[in-house]
Protein backbone atom coordinates (compact mmCIF):
# COMPACT_ATOMS: atom_id res chain seq x y z
CA UNK A 1 0.00 0.00 0.00
CA UNK A 2 2.56 2.38 1.47
CA UNK A 3 5.79 1.88 -1.45
CA UNK A 4 9.11 2.26 1.09
CA UNK A 5 7.63 3.08 4.86
CA UNK A 6 10.57 3.24 7.27
CA UNK A 7 9.56 3.34 11.09
CA UNK A 8 12.29 5.46 12.76
CA UNK A 9 11.96 7.39 16.39
CA UNK A 10 11.96 10.80 16.65
CA UNK A 11 15.70 11.06 18.02
CA UNK A 12 16.50 9.68 14.35
CA UNK A 13 14.51 11.79 12.53
CA UNK A 14 16.82 14.45 11.65
CA UNK A 15 19.76 11.87 10.65
CA UNK A 16 17.67 10.29 8.20
CA UNK A 17 16.22 13.71 7.17
CA UNK A 18 19.65 14.59 6.19
CA UNK A 19 20.56 11.58 4.74
CA UNK A 20 17.39 12.07 2.18
CA UNK A 21 18.22 15.14 1.10
CA UNK A 22 22.06 14.24 0.45
CA UNK A 23 20.89 11.48 -1.57
CA UNK A 24 18.45 13.53 -3.61
CA UNK A 25 15.22 13.34 -2.26
CA UNK A 26 12.30 16.02 -2.68
CA UNK A 27 10.20 17.40 -0.01
CA UNK A 28 6.70 16.39 -0.19
CA UNK A 29 5.04 16.81 2.58
CA UNK A 30 4.07 15.50 6.20
CA UNK A 31 1.44 13.75 7.40
CA UNK A 32 -0.06 13.33 11.44
CA UNK A 33 -2.54 10.82 12.36
CA UNK A 34 -4.37 11.00 15.97
CA UNK A 35 -4.37 7.20 16.88
CA UNK A 36 -7.22 7.74 19.20
CA UNK A 37 -4.56 6.68 22.40
CA UNK A 38 -2.48 9.02 23.62
CA UNK A 39 -0.01 9.10 20.73
CA UNK A 40 0.29 10.45 17.08
CA UNK A 41 1.85 9.09 13.68
CA UNK A 42 3.65 11.47 11.80
CA UNK A 43 4.61 10.41 8.56
CA UNK A 44 7.68 12.44 6.43
CA UNK A 45 6.76 11.95 2.72
CA UNK A 46 10.06 12.08 0.09
CA UNK A 47 10.23 11.40 -4.19
CA UNK A 48 12.98 11.46 -6.25
CA UNK A 49 11.90 10.60 -9.81
CA UNK A 50 8.24 9.66 -8.48
CA UNK A 51 9.83 7.18 -6.22
CA UNK A 52 8.72 7.98 -2.75
CA UNK A 53 10.09 7.39 0.84
CA UNK A 54 8.58 8.05 3.56
CA UNK A 55 9.90 8.25 7.39
CA UNK A 56 7.45 7.54 10.16
CA UNK A 57 7.65 8.21 13.97
CA UNK A 58 5.25 7.87 16.13
CA UNK A 59 4.99 10.43 18.98
CA UNK A 60 3.56 10.66 22.42
CA UNK A 61 1.27 14.22 22.53
CA UNK A 62 3.00 16.37 24.67
CA UNK A 63 6.94 14.56 23.22
CA UNK A 64 8.69 17.07 21.45
CA UNK A 65 9.67 16.84 17.92
CA UNK A 66 12.78 18.48 15.94
CA UNK A 67 11.64 20.68 12.95
CA UNK A 68 13.00 19.56 9.60
CA UNK A 69 12.76 22.86 8.32
CA UNK A 70 16.51 23.59 8.73
CA UNK A 71 17.18 20.85 6.37
CA UNK A 72 13.86 21.61 3.80
CA UNK A 73 12.61 24.97 4.20
CA UNK A 74 9.91 24.13 2.50
CA UNK A 75 8.75 22.07 5.18
CA UNK A 76 8.17 25.50 7.38
CA UNK A 77 4.10 25.15 6.74
CA UNK A 78 3.40 22.04 6.90
CA UNK A 79 5.41 21.91 10.26
CA UNK A 80 2.98 25.19 11.56
CA UNK A 81 0.30 23.23 10.88
CA UNK A 82 0.70 19.81 12.71
CA UNK A 83 1.70 22.13 15.69
CA UNK A 84 -1.66 24.41 15.24
CA UNK A 85 -4.19 21.43 14.34
CA UNK A 86 -3.07 18.94 16.45
CA UNK A 87 -1.03 20.09 18.85
CA UNK A 88 2.40 18.10 18.60
CA UNK A 89 5.18 20.08 20.34
CA UNK A 90 7.79 20.52 17.38
CA UNK A 91 10.51 22.80 18.32
CA UNK A 92 12.60 25.36 16.02
CA UNK A 93 10.65 25.59 13.26
CA UNK A 94 12.52 28.41 11.29
CA UNK A 95 9.25 30.73 10.98
CA UNK A 96 7.18 29.98 14.07
CA UNK A 97 4.00 31.22 13.48
CA UNK A 98 3.24 30.56 17.85
CA UNK A 99 0.20 29.04 16.53
CA UNK A 100 -1.45 31.15 14.75
CA UNK A 101 -0.88 30.63 11.27
CA UNK A 102 -4.44 28.96 10.80
CA UNK A 103 -6.20 29.38 13.75
CA UNK A 104 -7.15 32.45 15.32
CA UNK A 105 -6.99 33.34 19.05
CA UNK A 106 -10.65 32.43 20.02
CA UNK A 107 -10.02 28.77 18.34
CA UNK A 108 -9.96 25.84 20.19
CA UNK A 109 -6.88 24.66 20.61
CA UNK A 110 -5.70 21.45 18.20
CA UNK A 111 -8.87 20.85 16.72
CA UNK A 112 -7.81 18.09 14.49
CA UNK A 113 -7.49 15.59 17.64
CA UNK A 114 -9.73 13.65 18.50
CA UNK A 115 -11.83 14.89 21.59
CA UNK A 116 -14.84 14.15 23.26
CA UNK A 117 -16.70 17.05 23.65
CA UNK A 118 -19.02 17.15 26.47
CA UNK A 119 -22.03 19.69 26.08
CA UNK A 120 -23.01 20.32 30.26
CA UNK A 121 -26.95 21.35 30.48
CA UNK A 122 -26.88 24.78 32.37
CA UNK A 123 -29.85 23.51 34.96
CA UNK A 124 -33.67 24.15 33.74
CA UNK A 125 -35.96 21.16 32.97
CA UNK A 126 -35.23 19.37 30.26
CA UNK B 1 18.00 52.75 4.81
CA UNK B 2 15.23 52.37 7.56
CA UNK B 3 12.72 49.82 6.36
CA UNK B 4 8.51 49.97 5.66
CA UNK B 5 6.43 47.63 5.60
CA UNK B 6 3.44 47.56 3.23
CA UNK B 7 0.56 45.14 3.31
CA UNK B 8 -0.07 43.15 0.06
CA UNK B 9 -3.87 41.23 0.60
CA UNK B 10 -6.27 40.11 2.22
CA UNK B 11 -8.10 40.80 -1.09
CA UNK B 12 -6.35 42.52 -4.09
CA UNK B 13 -7.73 43.38 -7.49
CA UNK B 14 -5.70 40.63 -9.41
CA UNK B 15 -5.97 38.23 -6.94
CA UNK B 16 -9.98 37.38 -5.36
CA UNK B 17 -8.46 35.58 -2.94
CA UNK B 18 -7.70 36.15 0.66
CA UNK B 19 -3.88 36.23 0.93
CA UNK B 20 -2.21 38.77 3.28
CA UNK B 21 1.59 39.15 3.16
CA UNK B 22 3.57 41.45 4.74
CA UNK B 23 6.26 43.13 2.39
CA UNK B 24 9.42 44.78 3.81
CA UNK B 25 10.51 47.10 1.51
CA UNK B 26 13.59 49.45 1.21
CA UNK B 27 12.96 52.07 -1.58
CA UNK B 28 10.69 50.74 -4.01
CA UNK B 29 12.66 47.13 -2.97
CA UNK B 30 11.31 44.06 -1.21
CA UNK B 31 13.91 42.36 1.47
CA UNK B 32 11.57 40.13 3.12
CA UNK B 33 8.01 39.08 2.28
CA UNK B 34 6.03 37.41 5.54
CA UNK B 35 2.55 35.82 4.65
CA UNK B 36 -0.39 35.24 6.52
CA UNK B 37 -2.45 32.68 5.86
CA UNK B 38 -5.92 31.05 7.67
CA UNK B 39 -8.87 33.36 6.12
CA UNK B 40 -10.65 30.48 4.17
CA UNK B 41 -9.33 27.63 6.59
CA UNK B 42 -12.78 25.29 6.39
CA UNK B 43 -11.59 22.42 8.26
CA UNK B 44 -12.41 20.06 5.33
CA UNK B 45 -9.74 17.15 6.40
CA UNK B 46 -11.67 17.07 9.90
CA UNK B 47 -15.17 17.00 8.36
CA UNK B 48 -13.95 13.42 6.02
CA UNK B 49 -13.61 11.91 9.43
CA UNK B 50 -17.29 12.11 9.74
CA UNK B 51 -18.45 11.38 6.50
CA UNK B 52 -18.94 7.93 5.22
CA UNK B 53 -15.90 6.95 2.85
CA UNK B 54 -18.22 6.89 -0.30
CA UNK B 55 -20.02 10.52 0.58
CA UNK B 56 -15.95 11.97 0.88
CA UNK B 57 -15.88 11.89 -3.02
CA UNK B 58 -18.01 15.07 -3.16
CA UNK B 59 -16.49 16.71 0.24
CA UNK B 60 -12.79 16.55 -1.48
CA UNK B 61 -14.79 18.01 -5.04
CA UNK B 62 -15.66 20.86 -2.48
CA UNK B 63 -11.66 21.80 -1.67
CA UNK B 64 -11.72 23.35 -4.94
CA UNK B 65 -13.45 24.05 -7.66
CA UNK B 66 -11.26 24.94 -10.44
CA UNK B 67 -8.96 21.18 -9.86
CA UNK B 68 -12.35 19.03 -8.73
CA UNK B 69 -12.10 16.66 -10.76
CA UNK B 70 -8.24 15.92 -9.92
CA UNK B 71 -9.42 15.83 -6.37
CA UNK B 72 -11.83 13.28 -6.92
CA UNK B 73 -10.00 11.32 -9.03
CA UNK B 74 -6.76 11.05 -6.74
CA UNK B 75 -9.36 10.13 -3.35
CA UNK B 76 -11.06 7.51 -5.19
CA UNK B 77 -7.79 5.64 -6.97
CA UNK B 78 -6.79 6.16 -3.11
CA UNK B 79 -9.79 3.98 -1.99
CA UNK B 80 -9.82 1.75 -5.30
CA UNK B 81 -6.34 0.69 -4.21
CA UNK B 82 -7.33 -0.02 -0.84
CA UNK B 83 -10.32 -2.20 -1.78
CA UNK B 84 -8.86 -3.53 -4.65
CA UNK B 85 -11.24 -1.96 -6.99
CA UNK B 86 -10.28 -2.66 -10.77
CA UNK B 87 -11.94 -0.38 -12.91
CA UNK B 88 -12.60 -0.47 -16.18
CA UNK B 89 -10.52 0.70 -19.01
CA UNK B 90 -13.58 2.89 -20.48
CA UNK B 91 -13.26 4.96 -17.07
CA UNK B 92 -10.42 5.21 -17.38
CA UNK B 93 -10.05 7.23 -20.73
CA UNK B 94 -13.44 9.23 -19.23
CA UNK B 95 -11.49 10.26 -16.41
CA UNK B 96 -8.69 11.65 -18.39
CA UNK B 97 -10.76 13.57 -20.94
CA UNK B 98 -13.00 15.25 -18.05
CA UNK B 99 -9.40 15.49 -16.28
CA UNK B 100 -7.61 17.68 -19.28
CA UNK B 101 -10.90 19.59 -19.90
CA UNK B 102 -10.64 20.92 -16.38
CA UNK B 103 -6.83 21.39 -16.64
CA UNK B 104 -8.02 23.69 -20.15
CA UNK B 105 -10.50 25.48 -18.10
CA UNK B 106 -7.97 26.29 -15.27
CA UNK B 107 -4.81 27.40 -17.37
CA UNK B 108 -7.45 29.62 -19.51
CA UNK B 109 -9.05 30.89 -16.02
CA UNK B 110 -5.51 31.95 -15.49
CA UNK B 111 -4.43 33.33 -18.26
CA UNK B 112 -7.01 35.75 -18.67
CA UNK B 113 -6.31 36.38 -14.61
CA UNK B 114 -2.71 37.51 -16.06
CA UNK B 115 -4.06 39.72 -18.75
CA UNK B 116 -6.40 41.69 -16.91
CA UNK B 117 -2.75 41.88 -14.23
CA UNK B 118 -1.05 43.57 -17.10
CA UNK B 119 -3.99 45.55 -17.75
CA UNK B 120 -4.95 43.67 -21.47
CA UNK B 121 -8.99 43.53 -20.71
CA UNK B 122 -9.29 42.43 -24.16
CA UNK B 123 -6.86 40.02 -24.01
CA UNK B 124 -8.52 38.67 -20.84
CA UNK B 125 -11.88 38.16 -22.50
CA UNK B 126 -10.82 36.81 -25.42
CA UNK B 127 -9.22 33.67 -23.05
CA UNK B 128 -12.75 33.96 -20.76
CA UNK B 129 -14.55 34.07 -24.17
CA UNK B 130 -12.58 29.96 -24.92
CA UNK B 131 -13.03 29.49 -21.32
CA UNK B 132 -16.52 29.58 -21.40
CA UNK B 133 -16.44 27.19 -24.33
CA UNK B 134 -15.15 24.22 -21.95
CA UNK B 135 -17.60 25.28 -19.55
CA UNK B 136 -20.19 24.57 -22.21
CA UNK B 137 -18.42 21.09 -22.67
CA UNK B 138 -18.76 20.26 -19.07
CA UNK B 139 -22.27 21.51 -18.58
CA UNK B 140 -23.72 19.35 -21.86
CA UNK B 141 -21.78 15.90 -20.89
CA UNK B 142 -21.96 16.59 -17.00
CA UNK B 143 -24.62 18.94 -16.06
CA UNK B 144 -23.07 21.27 -13.99
CA UNK B 145 -19.82 23.49 -15.18
CA UNK B 146 -17.65 23.31 -12.69
CA UNK B 147 -18.01 20.77 -9.70
CA UNK B 148 -19.06 18.15 -12.30
CA UNK B 149 -19.21 14.92 -9.90
CA UNK B 150 -18.43 12.87 -12.46
CA UNK B 151 -15.87 10.58 -10.46
CA UNK B 152 -17.06 8.22 -8.52
CA UNK B 153 -15.52 4.92 -6.60
CA UNK B 154 -15.46 2.37 -9.32
CA UNK B 155 -15.19 4.49 -12.49
CA UNK B 156 -17.28 7.20 -13.80
CA UNK B 157 -20.90 8.45 -12.64
CA UNK B 158 -21.50 9.29 -16.17
CA UNK B 159 -20.89 8.15 -19.80
CA UNK B 160 -19.75 9.98 -23.06
CA UNK B 161 -21.82 8.73 -26.33
CA UNK B 162 -20.26 9.60 -29.65
CA UNK B 163 -22.26 12.40 -30.62
CA UNK B 164 -20.92 14.15 -27.51
CA UNK B 165 -17.34 12.62 -27.89
CA UNK B 166 -17.59 14.38 -31.80
CA UNK B 167 -18.46 17.87 -30.20
CA UNK B 168 -15.56 17.54 -28.20
CA UNK B 169 -13.20 17.21 -30.75
CA UNK B 170 -15.21 20.06 -32.62
CA UNK B 171 -15.02 22.05 -29.73
CA UNK B 172 -11.28 21.46 -28.78
CA UNK B 173 -10.30 22.35 -32.55
CA UNK B 174 -12.17 25.33 -32.26
CA UNK B 175 -10.55 26.49 -29.09
CA UNK B 176 -7.23 25.67 -30.60
CA UNK B 177 -7.38 27.72 -33.26
CA UNK B 178 -8.46 30.40 -31.37
CA UNK B 179 -5.42 29.83 -28.43
CA UNK B 180 -3.30 30.86 -31.87
CA UNK B 181 -4.89 33.98 -32.34
CA UNK B 182 -3.84 34.59 -28.87
CA UNK B 183 -0.82 33.00 -28.23
CA UNK B 184 1.07 35.32 -30.11
CA UNK B 185 0.39 38.52 -27.96
CA UNK B 186 0.88 36.60 -24.67
CA UNK B 187 4.58 35.55 -26.48
CA UNK B 188 5.62 37.99 -28.68
CA UNK B 189 4.06 41.19 -27.88
CA UNK B 190 6.45 43.75 -26.50
CA UNK B 191 5.05 45.62 -23.54
CA UNK B 192 3.39 42.13 -22.47
CA UNK B 193 7.29 40.61 -22.67
CA UNK B 194 7.80 43.79 -20.88
CA UNK B 195 5.89 42.80 -17.41
CA UNK B 196 6.83 38.89 -17.89
CA UNK B 197 10.49 38.74 -18.86
CA UNK B 198 13.28 38.46 -16.22
CA UNK B 199 10.69 39.10 -13.53
CA UNK B 200 10.37 36.84 -10.50
CA UNK B 201 13.08 33.71 -11.39
CA UNK B 202 13.08 30.84 -10.17
CA UNK B 203 16.17 28.79 -10.82
CA UNK B 204 16.68 25.59 -11.44
CA UNK B 205 18.67 24.77 -8.29
CA UNK B 206 15.91 27.00 -6.24
CA UNK B 207 13.16 25.38 -7.92
CA UNK B 208 14.50 21.65 -6.22
CA UNK B 209 15.85 23.38 -2.95
CA UNK B 210 12.51 24.67 -2.21
CA UNK B 211 10.29 21.53 -3.67
CA UNK B 212 8.52 23.33 -6.00
CA UNK B 213 6.11 21.56 -8.21
CA UNK B 214 3.58 21.46 -11.08
CA UNK B 215 4.15 24.19 -13.96
CA UNK B 216 6.06 26.26 -11.91
CA UNK B 217 8.70 23.72 -11.32
CA UNK B 218 8.42 23.07 -15.29
CA UNK B 219 9.19 26.75 -16.29
CA UNK B 220 12.54 26.08 -14.16
CA UNK B 221 13.25 23.42 -16.22
CA UNK B 222 12.73 20.43 -13.79
CA UNK B 223 10.54 18.02 -16.32
CA UNK B 224 8.35 16.66 -13.07
CA UNK B 225 4.59 15.76 -14.35
CA UNK B 226 2.46 13.02 -12.13
CA UNK B 227 0.90 11.84 -15.01
CA UNK B 228 3.89 10.40 -15.93
CA UNK B 229 3.84 8.00 -13.46
CA UNK B 230 0.61 6.52 -15.77
CA UNK B 231 -1.27 6.54 -13.78
CA UNK B 232 -5.63 6.13 -14.97
CA UNK B 233 -5.19 6.23 -18.82
CA UNK B 234 -2.10 8.45 -18.77
CA UNK B 235 0.32 4.97 -19.72
CA UNK B 236 -1.70 4.78 -22.90
CA UNK B 237 -0.97 8.08 -24.16
CA UNK B 238 1.51 9.57 -25.48
CA UNK B 239 3.13 13.10 -24.79
CA UNK B 240 6.20 14.67 -22.32
CA UNK B 241 6.22 17.39 -20.18
CA UNK B 242 6.38 20.94 -21.50
CA UNK B 243 9.69 22.68 -19.58
CA UNK B 244 11.23 26.14 -20.12
CA UNK B 245 14.65 26.75 -18.67
CA UNK B 246 14.38 30.46 -17.91
CA UNK B 247 12.41 30.06 -14.61
CA UNK B 248 10.93 34.14 -14.74
CA UNK B 249 6.57 34.87 -15.15
CA UNK B 250 7.03 34.58 -19.06
CA UNK B 251 8.60 30.65 -18.80
CA UNK B 252 5.23 30.03 -16.20
CA UNK B 253 3.45 31.56 -19.09
CA UNK B 254 4.88 29.87 -22.11
CA UNK B 255 4.48 26.64 -20.20
CA UNK B 256 1.01 27.03 -19.05
CA UNK B 257 -0.29 28.36 -22.82
CA UNK B 258 1.36 25.57 -24.06
CA UNK B 259 -0.20 22.92 -21.60
CA UNK B 260 -3.31 23.88 -22.88
CA UNK B 261 -2.31 22.43 -26.81
CA UNK B 262 -0.96 19.39 -24.45
CA UNK B 263 -4.59 18.95 -23.17
CA UNK B 264 -6.60 19.28 -26.40
CA UNK B 265 -4.37 17.00 -27.86
CA UNK B 266 -4.83 14.44 -24.75
CA UNK B 267 -8.25 14.61 -25.26
CA UNK B 268 -8.03 13.89 -29.04
CA UNK B 269 -5.90 10.53 -28.15
CA UNK B 270 -8.15 9.40 -25.51
CA UNK B 271 -11.30 9.89 -27.50
CA UNK B 272 -9.50 7.82 -30.49
CA UNK B 273 -8.27 5.31 -28.13
CA UNK B 274 -11.36 4.83 -25.49
CA UNK B 275 -13.00 1.34 -26.05
CA UNK B 276 -16.42 -0.26 -25.26
CA UNK B 277 -17.49 -0.69 -22.05
CA UNK B 278 -19.31 -0.47 -18.88
CA UNK B 279 -18.22 3.18 -17.61
CA UNK B 280 -18.76 1.94 -13.88
CA UNK B 281 -17.85 -1.29 -11.58
CA UNK B 282 -20.03 -1.58 -8.66
CA UNK B 283 -17.86 -2.29 -5.59
CA UNK B 284 -18.79 -4.77 -2.78
CA UNK B 285 -16.45 -6.57 0.32
CA UNK B 286 -15.68 -4.73 3.38
CA UNK B 287 -14.86 -0.81 3.95
CA UNK B 288 -11.52 0.35 3.29
CA UNK B 289 -8.64 -0.97 5.50
CA UNK B 290 -5.02 0.16 5.61
CA UNK B 291 -3.05 3.08 4.99
CA UNK B 292 -2.66 4.23 1.02
CA UNK B 293 -0.53 7.16 -0.89
CA UNK B 294 -2.46 8.21 -4.26
CA UNK B 295 -0.93 11.42 -6.53
CA UNK B 296 -2.21 13.02 -9.00
CA UNK B 297 -1.00 15.94 -11.53
CA UNK B 298 -3.75 18.78 -11.17
CA UNK B 299 -3.25 22.02 -13.56
CA UNK B 300 -1.10 24.07 -9.88
CA UNK B 301 0.85 20.73 -9.58
CA UNK B 302 1.51 17.31 -7.87
CA UNK B 303 -1.86 16.91 -4.97
CA UNK B 304 -1.17 14.10 -2.51
CA UNK B 305 -3.93 11.87 -0.90
CA UNK B 306 -2.77 9.98 2.53
CA UNK B 307 -5.93 7.95 3.89
CA UNK B 308 -6.00 5.93 6.67
CA UNK B 309 -9.28 3.70 6.89
CA UNK B 310 -10.07 1.43 9.98
CA UNK B 311 -12.34 -1.19 8.05
CA UNK B 312 -15.87 0.88 9.38
CA UNK B 313 -17.51 3.27 6.81
CA UNK B 314 -15.63 6.34 8.27
CA UNK B 315 -12.05 7.01 7.27
CA UNK B 316 -9.33 7.63 10.30
CA UNK B 317 -7.91 9.89 8.43
CA UNK B 318 -7.75 11.74 4.67
CA UNK B 319 -4.87 14.40 4.64
CA UNK B 320 -4.67 16.14 1.40
CA UNK B 321 -1.44 18.72 -0.10
CA UNK B 322 -2.49 20.67 -2.54
CA UNK B 323 0.26 22.24 -5.49
CA UNK B 324 -0.23 26.13 -4.05
CA UNK B 325 0.88 25.02 0.02
CA UNK B 326 4.05 23.50 -2.00
CA UNK B 327 4.63 26.17 -3.94
CA UNK B 328 4.64 29.37 -1.55
CA UNK B 329 7.89 28.76 -0.20
CA UNK B 330 9.10 29.00 -3.54
CA UNK B 331 7.22 32.59 -3.70
CA UNK B 332 8.86 33.68 -0.52
CA UNK B 333 12.44 33.02 -1.83
CA UNK B 334 11.41 35.08 -5.11
CA UNK B 335 10.02 38.13 -3.41
CA UNK B 336 12.78 39.61 -1.82
CA UNK B 337 15.21 41.49 -4.38
CA UNK B 338 11.86 42.09 -6.95
CA UNK B 339 10.55 45.51 -7.14
CA UNK B 340 6.83 46.73 -5.46
CA UNK B 341 5.11 46.90 -9.15
CA UNK B 342 5.77 43.52 -9.96
CA UNK B 343 4.59 41.56 -6.99
CA UNK B 344 1.07 41.33 -8.32
CA UNK B 345 2.59 39.40 -11.26
CA UNK B 346 5.11 37.10 -9.10
CA UNK B 347 1.91 35.91 -6.82
CA UNK B 348 -0.44 35.59 -9.69
CA UNK B 349 2.48 33.26 -11.94
CA UNK B 350 2.56 30.82 -9.13
CA UNK B 351 -1.46 30.54 -9.90
CA UNK B 352 -1.85 30.45 -6.03
CA UNK B 353 -5.23 28.81 -4.45
CA UNK B 354 -5.94 29.59 -1.20
CA UNK B 355 -8.78 27.81 -0.45
CA UNK B 356 -6.52 24.58 -1.77
CA UNK B 357 -4.08 26.11 0.54
CA UNK B 358 -6.26 26.33 3.51
CA UNK B 359 -8.75 23.58 3.10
Amino acid sequence: MIENLVEITSDQLLAEVQKCKYDGYRFVTTTSVDNGDDTIDIVYHFDIDYKMKNLKITVKKDEEVPSISKVYVSALLVENEIKELFGVNITGIIVDYGGHMLLSEEELGSPMLRQQITIEKRGGNS
Amino acid sequence: MSSTIVPFGPQHPVLPEPLHIKLVMEDEKIVDAIPAIGYVHRGLEKLTETKEFTQNTFVVERVCGICSVMHAMAYCQGIEELMNIEISDRAKFLRVIWAELHRMHSHFLWLGLLADAFGFESLFMQTWRDREKVMDIMEETAGSRVVISCNTIGGTRRDLTKEQMAKIITTVDEIKHDLEQVEAVFLNNYTVKHRLVGVGVLTKADAIEYCTVGPMARASGIAMDMRTTGYSAYGQLDFEPITHNDGDCYARTYVRLKEIYQSIDLIKQAIAKIPEGEHVVPFKGFPPKGDVISRVEQPRGEVLYYLRGNGTKNLDRLRLRTPTFANIPSLLKMLPGSQLADVPMLILTIDPCISCTER
